[in-house]
């Protein structure tokens, strides 16, 4: 404990270093106002943004871009109780009784129990990473090729087991992702596969085309216009301070939410988003007045706008402890960290202590600016929401155009985007949730790697997997939740998935 | 016999997993102790093959192809046609002729703005957003031909 205590330190002297401050305010402003536009998610924003840090070091950028992360988490909350839109998938729950709360005059209230409870949870990810991190990615350390092949399988699994489409479509996904993953150079036998003779194609197909497409390009080309409503509701600078007994009754959400979306976000899967439903429905059965959620109950803002901060932060864990990405996001910054030429896993946190304790002290800060920003600028936000859809998305496709062009300077990554983009379309027409396909997109190389890897070990003997127990015991939970899963359409039930896609689809069940 | 949606998905997934095996007939599997190339893509290929047939056999489970809402199939259509036809010409015509080409396209053709408006937005943001890049980010964006 006391040397994590004083890595932390050390990790503060970087974070408050003037320019990484700097970023990292940047990062929450940029990550607030992508997560209060409609139509832009953090992945985008991420990935639009990714080439700006090729000037910076891999400390400032990952700053930054974890910034835009986390700060995205806060700016959905607005939109979703000023507008009842969405800013961000993970605000979805928030619509209901944040919206509700503004239409009964108490907005203000809203969005300062969603900012405290945002910085709350925030915080307390923060601790927690601090502390399960380091001693994670020294166990990690013993991992060989079949643990690696078992834990990417346990990954892809549970992901499909969390997704609120069925257990098929997730897989169908993650195996078109894994396929786009093996586009290009075989790095074991030096062979082109499926590169169709494009110079380009080589080096494969990178996550930022695909992320962009699908996620950006994809949701602007199934919004028209006419189908966004622009009606804000403005809350005044004197209600913002919520009174005694909304206090109250945010105070024990806000505990709960902390804790299981700092759960969630350790799992593989969209976790931002089914911490904020599981939050949600977690609170509705808690509450002695179950009735009042959708009419502006202050536990149905609270608890998911926590549990959805606790959830990205939680993500982190895997991602730096492991260097295995537990969504698109983290992939993605964990390719701007390999641009860097920082590679992520168990060695991080020794091999560049400057980047993985800067990083964790950085959002510490990073979350107190976030409370200190969201507040006082709510009227700024406002405004940016005023701005007619008509107008916004023109200009989103240009960003997604830079982004995408400026990583590789390559035009055919435009291309790609813009086939992605017609695929995410099609893929939503099907019912089919793209960010499988992204996680398939970027364990690719390791899972191909580690798999060949392990056979060779083993003279081709698929046993490895079962005779070295932490794999054996990573294989026995993928079973287990396969089997749950068959259990559960056997049986026909209902379960808290099936709500969540409900509640994605805009028809929160009761 | 109904089409539904799920028919159309899985047998479009059925054909993209035999098309991967056909464009792999060129790449070694190797054995197992030694995995080729070709090794997982024909895994993963297979698995997508049988995947897409249990989405077909379950396709009961899905909404009737014909109840799919393509109304905002017109606005897709567009915006993919305009961003393509940018796309083609970004590095012939640079960032500021392209995007602001783009922008008004955009908002004149789908959208229905006036001209004069549209015209005015989007270069005040394609110039706005040049400057940053280039002199806030440092991050050149593709030159214009009239630049050179």
């Amino acid at each position: 404990m006391e040397v994590t205590l004083l890595n932390l330190m050390h990790g503060f002297s970087v974070a408050f270093q003037l320019d990484n401050l700097w970023y990292a305010f940047l990062g929450c402003l940029v990550g607030t106002l992508v997560g209060v536009l409609p139509g832009i998610g953090p992945l985008s924003g991420i990935s639009i943004l990714l080439p700006v840090t090729f000037g910076l070091n891999a400390t400032q950028a990952v700053i930054m871009l974890a910034g835009i992360y986390y700060g995205s988490q806060y700016g959905g909350s607005t939109t979703s109780i000023l507008m009842r839109i969405p800013g961000e998938a993970s605000s979805v729950m928030t619509c209901i009784d944040g919206n509700a709360m503004a239409r009964k005059g108490r907005a203000g209230s809203a969005l300062c129990i969603a900012a405290v409870g945002s910085f709350i949870a925030g915080t307390f990810g923060v601790i927690m990473l601090t502390i399960v991190a380091p001693p994670l990615a020294t166990i990690a350390l013993r991992f060989g090729p079949p643990e690696y092949t078992a834990l990417l399988i346990l990954g892809l699994v549970f992901l499909a087991y969390m997704s609120s489409t069925s257990l098929v479509r997730t897989l169908l996904m993650a195996c078109v992702g894994l396929m786009l993953g093996m586009i290009g150079i075989d790095n074991m036998t030096g062979h082109f596969r499926y590169s169709f003779d494009l110079v380009e194609l080589g080096d494969g197909i990178g996550i930022v085309p695909v992320a962009v497409g699908l996620f950006g390009l994809g949701e602007i080309l199934s919004t028209p216009s006419h189908k966004v409503t622009g009606e804000v509701i403005s809350p005044k600078y004197r209600e913002l301070l919520p009174n005694r007994q909304e206090w109250k009754e945010s105070a024990w959400p806000i505990a709960r939410g902390s804790v299981l979306g700092f759960i969630i976000g350790i799992i593989p899967g969209s976790a931002h988003v089914i911490s904020s439903f599981l939050s949600y429905a977690l609170e509705r059965r808690v509450s002695k007045h179950p009735e009042e959620f959708g009419k502006g109950a202050v536990a149905g803002v609270a608890g998911p706008e926590s549990a959805n901060n606790a959830a990205s932060t939680g993500a982190f864990v895997p991602m730096l402890a492991l260097g295995i990405p537990t969504g698109p996001i983290t992939a993605v910054l964990i390719g701007a960290l390999m641009i860097h030429g920082v590679s992520v896993g168990p060695q991080l946190v020794n091999d560049h202590p400057d980047v993985f304790w800067g990083f964790v002290a950085s959002m510490y800060v990073g979350n107190l600016m976030l409370l200190l920003l969201n507040l006082p600028l709510v009227g700024l936000f406002v405004s940016v929401l005023r701005i007619p859809y008509a107008y916004l998305y023109p200009l989103i496709i240009m960003f997604c155009i830079i982004g995408v062009y400026e990583v590789n300077h390559s035009v055919v990554d435009v291309w790609i985007m813009l086939i992605m983009g017609v695929v995410g379309y099609a893929l939503r027409k099907f019912s089919f949730d793209p960010a499988p396909l992204v996680l398939g997109l970027v364990i690719a190389p390791i899972f191909e790697q580690s798999l060949r890897q392990s056979l060779i070990m083993s003279n081709g003997n698929y046993l490895i997997f079962f005779s070295r127990p932490i794999s054996a015991a990573l294989i026995a939970i993928c079973i287990i939740l396969l089997a749950m899963s068959a259990m559960t359409y056997m049986l026909k039930r209902k379960d808290w998935r099936d709500k969540l896609a409900e509640a994605e689809a805009g028809e929160p069940s009761a | 016999m109904t089409l539904r949606a799920d028919h159309v998905a899985g047998s479009a997934f059925v054909v993209f997993g035999i098309a991967i095996i056909a464009l792999s007939g060129d790449l070694p599997v190797g054995k197992l102790s030694m995995p080729g190339s070709g090794f997982l893509p024909i895994i993963v290929a297979a698995m997508t093959i049988v995947f897409g047939a249990a989405l077909l056999l379950r396709s009961r489970e899905s909404q009737p192809f014909s109840a799919i809402d393509w109304s905002d199939g017109k606005h897709a259509a567009a915006v993919t046609l305009i961003t393509a036809v940018a796309t083609g010409l970004y590095i012939y015509l640079g960032f500021i002729v392209t995007m602001a080409a783009m922008m008004i396209a955009l908002l004149i053709l789908i959208e229905r703005r006036r001209p004069l408006y549209a015209a005015v937005y989007s270069f005040a943001v394609v110039l706005t957003t040049f400057a940053a890049f280039e002199y806030l980010l440092k991050t050149p964006l593709p030159p214009s031909p009239l630049s050179n």
